[in-house]
């Protein structure tokens, strides 16, 4: 006897793209054993395991016979739980426990409990993607994950069991529809601008970072509020675009880091790696590879604190998603592509001491030190932020002053202000332009400089609702240029 | 030009020569130097060497009593340049805001008055006033004097500052391509930096500062020495005050400094300044402030706020260290 077959469909994620991968069993009647081929790592090998559990503690019948689970493509390297659930579908099928050709117009893709239920696992909406690409039109997951699989436009088949999936291939009946966890989903709330006493201009700048969608460096001695400052932009970004927030929510979910109760991310995203992380943690990387926090903040904000105390090789691998907004990642299976269109923030002290720009302290850094401190900071990553403000320690009686603006009375401005930039961004006038050419010469500006004024400039005028750049931005602009402190 | 001899036999011996050593190795060394070769040497990396008992030897330097044996220059500008009616402006490297903003003005506007500017080229004071006399736009208005081989820049983070000077003034040193830089080696420039200017000024300097060694060496020699008063409560100027309390004169003025070459001070320019310029000018001269507490106290915007202080330190009427503003032109 030549034994039994059966095919079930999933597929694995390089990155974030989707590749189709058939799950066969095969059954012989022979001395009982189960094996996986397929390059599968550890997680998933460790499926044996939890899928004969699961298929005994679903009451069904665990085929006292020789298994074996094949992963096509095979040279393709299957990594997770996911294929826990295709795994049980696909022999189920083949020992003739539910149809097997009804298995095969589905996608299936969930983790396997030992009692077997279901559990939802990252990377859901990708794989959803997946099958609506090829013309699959139904995805059997975990109950969890429908609101994610929904974004893709395919019919969600929502299992919390096994069992229930057993009995919905049989065509017993349905499986209950989705109907979400107790309770509304959190609502985000912000860091509010409306905490932030006093510092007009760091304020300011961040209004301009927010509407011209600048990259923005708060320099300061240590407690002046330049993180407080820096968490509060995305409370001042405006809502994502329905296209946006499902790429946002793709890169999510494959990392895992998905609200369950927040199936679709619909803010700005917002991530502040502590300086410890590696260049794997920014940029992304791992076997998988996984996304970074770099990917992470796709759309969204990147918070970078003490930035000098990020490894040089984590900072300098952000300069080409910083360039072109995406990072590539080649491994030996493919090369997996993840976008990193972020808004970069960061803060540091104007010396390793922090003494600096502090009244009540004096700085000890030697010229040395302050050279090496310098030094971590490549001129070409400097470069990248168009705003850069100083923020000095305010003295005592300075700090008696009246709240500012909450967030929701920015908002409005910095929207119209987008809106003047995308569709009529204003021009500058030769006043302007004989200004910031002096400037070039007095200050002096680098060519990269010169155009990071213009950008400002042009940012603070549309915030003026103006359509000409005039003196008076050009000169704005030139006041949040790189102080020397940070260039040499 | 048996100068070259021994600048080279310095160098090649890591010593520090002014007069020929009677020795049996310099002996040696002095018949097997091939002069010409030397100079061709120099020449080919875009160097000179001016003898001591060359005509063009600056006289003021000669004057002093140990001359180096000669200088290496490197720049566009003629010998001539070095005995020119100039200024030596030193300090601390670790200066104040304050410090570096006094040295920036002074090198430029006594270079503007039509001065030369003299200084080590070393980080803090020194690189503010080469900087502040570059500005000031005219040519070869600055020299700088190396406390290493001529060959290199040090600090290395002045390199470019260096080849601008370079290309506006000179760039000399008594040492021979090739001698590094060594602590020692550093007040014998200091004496070549006060040497060649009739006039030392002191901006700021901590007890026993190397800015101290220029001034006393200037006063052994009978020039001028003026030092610019710093707050009595602060290190960095504790040096620099004790010289006004043994008698240097005072600095409170650009003019204080061209009176004694009898110059006039150059038209200051009044540029024109916006009202909201004009009123956090006023402001920031009271007393150095950040832009959010001149803010308070003027009622202007944190938008125009930044336009103002921009316009003034395009003006050069203001200047900004570390988030703080203030005025870099002296009150009086």
């Amino acid at each position: 006897m030549t034994g039994v077959l059966a095919n079930s469909i999933t597929y694995a994620l390089i990155g974030l793209e989707p590749r189709r991968v058939e799950v066969e069993a095969h059954l012989q009647s022979a001395i009982p054993s189960f094996a996986i081929v397929g390059l599968a790592d550890r997680a998933c090998q460790e499926a044996k395991e939890r899928v004969r559990s699961g298929i005994a503690s679903a009451e069904l019948e665990w085929p006292r016979r020789r298994i074996t689970v094949n992963l096509a493509p095979a040279e393709l390297r299957k990594i997770g739980s996911g294929f826990d659930l295709p795994i049980a579908l696909a022999i189920l099928g083949a020992s003739g426990q539910i149809p097997r050709e009804r298995v095969i117009e589905h996608a299936a893709f969930g983790e396997l409990a030992l009692d077997g239920r279901i559990r939802p696992v990252g990377g859901v909406l990708a794989v959803a993607e997946g099958a609506r690409a090829e013309g699959l039109e139904r995805i059997v997951c975990a109950a969890e994950s429908t609101p994610e699989a929904e974004l893709a436009s395919v019919e969600v088949v929502p299992v919390s069991h096994l069992a229930e999936a057993v009995a919905y291939f049989r065509g017993e009946r349905d499986p209950p529809p989705y109907g979400g966890r107790n309770g509304l989903p959190p609502e985000p709330v912000l860091p509010d601008l409306a905490d932030v006493l006093g510092q007009e201009r760091a304020r300011r700048a961040l209004e301009l970072a927010a509407a011209g969608g600048h990259n923005m460096l708060f320099a300061g001695p240590p407690g002046t509020g330049k993180t407080m400052l820096g968490r509060r932009l995305p409370s001042v970004l405006p809502p994502l675009s329905r296209e946006e927030a499902i790429e946002v929510t793709r890169i999510h979910s494959v990392a895992g880091v998905l609200h369950p109760q927040q199936p679709l991310v619909s803010a700005a995203p917002f991530r502040a790696p502590h300086h410890s992380a590696s260049v794997a943690a920014i940029v992304g990387g791992g076997p998988g590879p996984r996304p970074g926090e770099a990917s992470l903040a796709h759309h969204g904000v990147l918070l970078l604190d003490e930035l000098p105390e990020f490894a040089r090789s984590a900072l300098e691998a952000l300069r080409q998603p910083l360039e072109d907004g995406t990072i590539s990642i080649a491994r030996a299976g493919g090369r997996a592509l993840f976008p990193a269109r972020f808004q970069l923030v960061g803060t540091m002290n104007l010396c390793p001491c922090g003494g600096r720009g502090d009244p009540a302290a004096e700085c000890s850094c030697s010229p040395q030190r302050l050279g090496a401190f310098r030094d971590k900071l490549s001129r070409a990553l400097i470069d990248r932020f168009d705003l850069v403000v100083t923020v000095p320690r305010p003295r005592a009686h300075e700090l008696e002053v009246e709240r500012g603006e909450a967030s929701a009375e920015v908002l409005p401005r910095v929207l119209a202000a987008r809106d003047r930039l995308a569709h009529a961004p204003p021009v500058r006038t030769d006043a302007a332009d004989e200004l910031l050419s002096r400037a070039v010469e007095r200050v002096p500006l680098s060519a990269r400089g010169r155009a990071r004024v213009a950008r400002v400039a042009a940012t603070a005028a549309a915030l003026a609702r103006s359509e000409r750049v005039e003196v008076e931005q050009v000169a704005e602009a030139l006041a949040y240029r790189t102080p020397r402190e940070i260039a040499s | 030009m048996t100068e070259l001899a021994l600048a080279a036999f310095a160098a090649e011996a890591d010593a520090h020569l002014v007069s020929r050593p009677r020795t049996r190795r310099f002996a040696l060394f002095a018949a097997g130097f091939d002069e010409a070769g030397y100079v061709r040497e120099l020449e080919r990396r875009g160097l000179r060497f001016l003898a001591r008992s060359d005509a063009q030897f600056p006289p003021l330097l000669r004057a002093i009593h140990d001359p180096p044996a000669g200088l290496f220059m490197r720049g566009g500008a003629d010998a001539e340049l070095l005995s020119r009616p100039a200024v030596a402006i030193v300090g601390a490297r670790a200066c104040s805001a304050y410090g570096a903003g006094v040295a920036r003005l002074l090198g430029r506007e006594l270079a503007s008055a039509g001065l030369v500017v003299v200084s080590g080229l070393a980080r803090g004071v020194d690189g503010e006033a080469h900087r502040g006399a570059l500005e000031a736009g005219r040519p070869e208005s600055t020299v700088a004097v190396l406390g290493c081989g001529i060959d290199r820049i040090y600090p290395a983070a002045h390199a470019r500052l260096g080849g601008e000077i370079a290309e506006n003034g000179l760039v000399v040193s008594e040492y021979a391509p090739g001698v590094q830089p060594a602590p020692w080696r550093f007040p014998a420039r200091n004496r070549i930096v006060g040497g060649l200017a009739a006039a030392t000024i002191v901006v700021e300097a901590r007890d026993g500062s190397g800015a101290l060694i220029t001034a006393d060496f200037a006063l052994e020699e009978g020039r001028e020495v003026l030092s610019v008063p710093g707050e009595i409560t602060s290190a960095l100027a504790a040096g620099s005050n004790a010289l006004l309390r043994l008698g240097a004169t005072p600095l409170t003025r650009t003019e204080d400094v061209l009176e004694l070459f009898g110059l006039e001070a150059a038209e200051p320019d009044a540029p024109e300044l916006s009202t909201a310029a004009r009123s956090v000018l006023e402001r920031v001269r009271d007393e150095p402030r950040g832009a959010d507490a001149i803010g308070r106290v003027t009622g202007l915007g944190a938008g125009e706020m930044a336009a103002a202080l921009a316009e003034l330190e395009l003006a050069g009427l203001v200047a900004e260290s570390a988030g703080v503003y203030r005025g870099v032109r002296p009150a009086g």
